[in-house]
C-alpha cells in the first residue's frame, strides 16, 4: 500500500503534511489530521466535526473553496485539482465549527418566541435534541452588535444555533437553504401552545411569591436567614466604607446601620471571661469598655431607643440596682418578682426586652420564658405583621389553626378544652401593642454552661451574667433595643423626633452652652466622680486591710464572680424578628 | 490577691491594692457610680443597708431550716443570697452562699458531684453558714466604715 502526504492547514495557520494511504478517504484523513492536531483539535472535536475544503484557482484571481465530502477519495480529488501536484499553498483547509464556549445564539436578537425550541415538525435531523436553556434575549443585548455582524454572514453555516451544534454535537455541512426559523415561525396550522412554557426552568426557578410564604409558616424559618445574609453584607459594606473616616457625622449615619447587625456577631466574640478577668491585675481599667468598645458606646450614647424593660428578679438588691441601671439609660421599664407576675406584666403588651433572672419563686424564669413563648406562638407574634389590622380573617385563623395546635402540645394542659384554652390564650385588644416577639435576655447567677444552654432552650435570646456589670447592661439594652426599635421603625422615628425636640429644649434652656460645652461639663463631672470614687476606695481598702488582718483567709477559689456576659446564641426571636421587619416593610 | 506590684501602680489602681477578696471593688465601684452625689452616696448606701437587712433575715431563715433539716429551702436561701452578694461584690460571702446552695442541693461544694447522706450534706451547711455569717460580719465591719457609720 502506497503512502502519500498530503498538506492541510488551518485557516490562517501554518501548512502540515499528514501521511495517508493512497485510497483513503477524506473521512480517513480527518482521523489523521485529528492525531496530528492532538491538542488544538484532538482535545475537543471528533473527526465528524471537521470540514476540510479545496481550493482551486479557477483564474488568475478567482479562488473556488469547496467542501469535500466525506467519501470522496483524496488522491484523486487532488490529482485532478492540482495535476501538477499539491504545493503547500495549496494545502487543505480545516475547518472546525469555531464556537466551543456557550454564547448567547447569534440570532438571539430576534424576538424571543420560546417556540423556537420545537424541533422541526419536519423532523430533519439537524436540531434532533433542542436546548433546555434558551439563551434568553436579556442575555443578548450586549452582543447585540456581534449578532448583527453575523447576520449579515447568515450564509456561513455556524450561524444556526451554536448551541444546539454544542448539545448534539453536530453540525450541518452546508448552510440549509430555506430552513431559517422565521419561515418555520409563520408556518401555518401549527399547534398554538408550546411545550417549553410549563417545562421552562425560568419558570420554576422563579421565586415563591410573597404572598405564598407568608401563607405558609413553614417557609418562614428560611427566609430570615437569607435576610440576615443580605443584611451581613450591607454591614460589611457599611462597615468598611465607615471606619477609615473617623468624623462624627458619618459615625451618627452608622448608628442606624450598626446597631442591628451587630446583634448577631458581637457578643459570640467579645465576651470576656470573668475567670481571666478575675486573674486581671487592673481590674478597675479593664471595666472600662474596650478600645473598640467605646466608639460604637460613645456612637450610641444619645440613641438609647424609646422601648420598654420588664425587669424581673426577686432580690430586692439586685432589683435596686438593676433599676438604677435602666433609669441611667432613661428608658421605661417596669418590673416583676416572679416568674408568673413576668407573664402577667409582659401580657399587657409594648415590652421590648424582658430581663430575667431565671431562679424565681412561684414560676422560674425559665418556665415564665417558655409561657411568654408559647403565648408568642399561640398569637401568631411575629408571625406576621397584623399589627396593623384590628383582627385576624377568617380565612388567617383557619391558616394558622395547626400553629394553634402545636403550641398548645407544648403547653402543659394540652389536654384541656380547646376552645376555652383559646380564650385564656387570646391576647384580645392588646394584640397590636405586640410588634415583634420580646427579647429576653436571662441574667443567670452561674457560669455553667447548661444553665445557659437551657437558657437558650427556654427561648430566651441571650443572657447576662450576674453580677450584672452596667457596661453589658447597658450594651445589651441598646443592643437589642435598636434592633426592636428598627422593627418598630415608625415609633423610633417618633421618638427620634421627640428626642431632638427635648435636646432643643434644653440647649434653650442652657442658654449659651452648647452641646459641645455641655459634653465637657459632662466629662468634668465623670473625671469629678472618679476621682471622689478612688479616694472613697482607698479608705475602704484601708478599712479592709484592718479587718483582713483579723478575719482575711484568702482562699484563691473566688474565681467565679463573673462580671462579663457571652452570648452563644440569639434565639428564635431574631429570626421571627426579622422575618416581622421584611413583611412590615 | 497580694501583688507585689510597684507603687506607682499601686496608688494609681484601686483595685489592685484591696488585698483582701472580701470585697470585689472592681463590683462595688459600679454601685459607687451609680450615685448622684459622692458625698452623699445615697444609693449606695442604701442598697448596702438594704443588704445588710437582706443578709440578717436571711441567716435568720438559714439557722430555722437548719433545724427542720430542710435542705431544699437552705439551697434556695444559699442561692437568693449568693444573688445579692454577687451583685454588691461580696465575693467570699458569694462563694459561701454557693456552697450553701450546692450542699443544700444534696451536692458537692462545687455542685458537680451528687452527696447520697443528707448528713454529710447537713454537717457541711453547718459548718458553711458559719463561715458565711463570720464573712459577712467582715464585710459588714468594712463597708459601714466606709459609710461613717460605726
Amino acid at each position: 500500500m502506497l503512502h502519500r502526504k498530503i498538506w492541510v492547514k488551518r485557516p490562517g495557520a501554518s501548512a502540515t503534511l499528514v501521511k495517508i494511504k493512497e485510497d483513503d478517504l477524506v473521512d480517513d484523513l480527518r482521523d489523521m489530521i485529528l492525531q496530528k492536531y492532538a491538542n488544538s483539535l484532538g482535545r475537543s472535536f471528533d473527526s465528524p466535526d471537521i470540514t476540510l475544503k479545496i481550493v482551486t484557482l479557477k483564474d488568475q484571481h478567482q479562488r473556488e473553496e469547496r467542501v469535500m465530502g466525506p467519501d470522496e477519495q483524496i488522491c484523486r480529488t487532488l490529482d485532478t485539482a492540482y495535476p501538477e501536484g499539491q504545493t503547500i499553498h495549496e494545502a487543505l483547509l480545516i475547518d472546525v465549527p469555531h464556537r466551543r464556549t456557550p454564547k448567547p445564539s447569534p440570532r438571539a436578537h430576534m424576538p424571543y418566541y420560546p417556540e423556537e425550541t420545537r424541533p422541526y415538525e419536519s423532523g430533519t435531523d439537524y436540531f434532533p435534541q433542542m436546548p433546555i436553556n434558551q439563551p434568553s434575549p436579556a442575555g443578548s443585548t450586549n452582543h447585540s452588535h456581534e449578532s448583527r455582524t453575523s447576520q449579515v454572514n447568515h450564509a456561513h453555516h455556524t450561524s444556526h444555533h451554536s448551541i444546539s451544534v454544542l448539545q448534539t454535537g453536530q453540525i450541518p455541512p452546508l448552510p440549509s437553504p430555506g430552513g431559517t426559523r422565521r419561515t418555520h415561525h409563520n408556518r401555518p396550522g401549527r399547534p398554538g401552545y408550546a411545550r417549553t412554557h410549563t417545562s421552562s426552568p425560568t419558570t420554576a426557578a422563579n421565586p415563591p411569591t410573597i404572598a405564598a410564604i407568608a401563607g405558609n409558616p413553614a417557609l418562614r424559618t428560611s427566609r430570615p436567614r437569607l435576610d440576615s445574609s443580605a443584611s451581613d453584607a450591607k454591614h460589611t459594606v457599611s462597615s468598611t466604607t465607615i471606619q477609615p473616616l473617623p468624623t462624627p457625622p458619618l459615625a451618627t449615619t452608622a448608628e442606624g446601620a450598626v446597631p442591628p447587625t451587630s446583634v448577631p456577631t458581637t457578643p459570640r466574640v467579645s465576651s470576656p471571661g470573668p475567670r481571666k478577668k478575675k486573674l486581671n491585675p487592673k481590674r478597675i481599667t479593664t471595666r472600662s469598655p474596650s478600645p473598640d468598645v467605646k466608639p460604637t458606646l460613645s456612637i450610641l450614647d444619645t440613641s438609647v431607643p424609646p422601648i420598654n424593660v420588664l425587669i424581673v428578679e426577686d432580690n430586692q438588691i439586685n432589683l435596686k440596682l438593676l433599676e438604677q441601671f435602666i433609669r441611667r439609660l432613661k428608658v421605661r421599664w417596669q418590673t416583676a418578682v416572679n416568674g408568673r407576675e413576668a407573664v402577667t406584666k409582659w401580657r399587657q403588651g409594648g415590652f421590648h426586652l424582658v430581663l430575667m433572672d431565671i431562679q424565681l419563686p412561684i414560676m422560674s424564669g425559665l418556665e415564665a420564658t417558655k409561657e411568654i413563648r408559647r403565648l408568642e406562638r399561640v398569637n401568631n407574634i411575629g408571625i406576621f405583621s397584623s399589627a396593623s389590622s384590628e383582627a385576624p380573617t377568617l380565612a388567617g385563623s383557619r391558616l394558622l389553626a395547626p400553629q394553634d395546635v402545636d403550641g398548645k402540645e407544648v403547653g402543659s394542659d394540652a389536654e384541656v378544652d380547646e376552645e376555652k384554652e383559646k380564650e385564656e390564650d387570646k391576647l384580645g385588644d392588646q394584640r397590636r401593642l405586640f410588634k415583634s416577639p420580646v427579647i429576653i435576655v436571662a441574667l443567670t447567677a452561674s457560669n455553667l454552661q447548661v444553665d445557659r444552654h437551657e437558657a437558650l432552650a427556654a427561648g430566651c435570646n441571650d443572657f447576662l451574667t450576674k453580677p450584672v456589670n452596667f457596661v453589658w447592661f447597658e450594651r445589651k439594652v441598646k443592643e437589642w433595643g435598636c434592633m426592636q426599635a428598627l422593627i418598630d421603625f415608625d415609633g423610633w422615628r417618633k421618638w427620634k423626633d421627640y428626642a431632638a425636640l427635648q435636646q432643643a429644649d434644653a440647649n434653650a434652656t442652657n442658654a449659651g452652652s452648647g452641646p459641645g460645652r455641655k459634653n465637657m461639663q459632662d466629662k468634668k463631672d465623670k473625671a469629678k466622680k472618679a476621682a471622689a470614687n478612688k479616694k472613697d476606695l482607698d479608705r475602704l481598702r484601708r478599712g479592709a486591710r484592718e479587718t483582713s488582718t483579723s478575719g482575711g483567709t484568702g482562699s484563691g477559689s473566688s474565681g467565679s464572680t463573673g462580671t462579663g456576659t457571652e452570648s452563644e446564641g440569639t434565639g428564635i426571636g431574631m429570626d421571627d424578628a426579622m422575618g416581622n421587619k421584611e413583611n412590615k416593610g | 490577691m497580694a501583688r507585689p506590684s510597684d507603687p506607682v501602680d499601686d496608688r494609681s489602681d484601686a483595685g489592685s491594692v484591696l488585698d483582701t477578696d472580701i470585697i470585689d471593688t472592681t463590683t462595688f465601684e459600679q454601685i459607687l457610680e451609680m450615685d448622684d452625689d459622692e458625698d452623699e452616696r445615697e444609693f449606695s448606701k442604701s442598697i448596702v443597708y438594704d443588704f445588710f437587712t437582706q443578709a440578717e433575715g436571711t441567716f435568720e431563715k438559714m439557722d430555722k431550716f437548719l433545724e427542720q433539716k430542710n435542705l431544699a429551702e437552705l439551697s434556695s436561701l444559699g442561692h437568693f443570697l449568693k444573688g445579692s452578694s454577687a451583685t454588691l461584690g461580696l465575693a467570699k460571702v458569694k462563694d459561701s452562699c454557693e456552697k450553701i446552695q450546692h450542699y443544700g442541693a444534696k451536692k458537692d461544694a462545687s455542685g458537680t458531684t451528687d452527696e447520697p447522706d443528707d448528713e454529710v450534706s447537713l454537717d457541711r451547711l453547718k459548718k458553711i453558714i458559719a463561715q458565711a455569717k463570720a464573712e459577712f460580719k467582715d464585710a459588714e465591719k468594712i463597708l459601714r466604715r466606709f459609710y461613717h457609720d460605726e
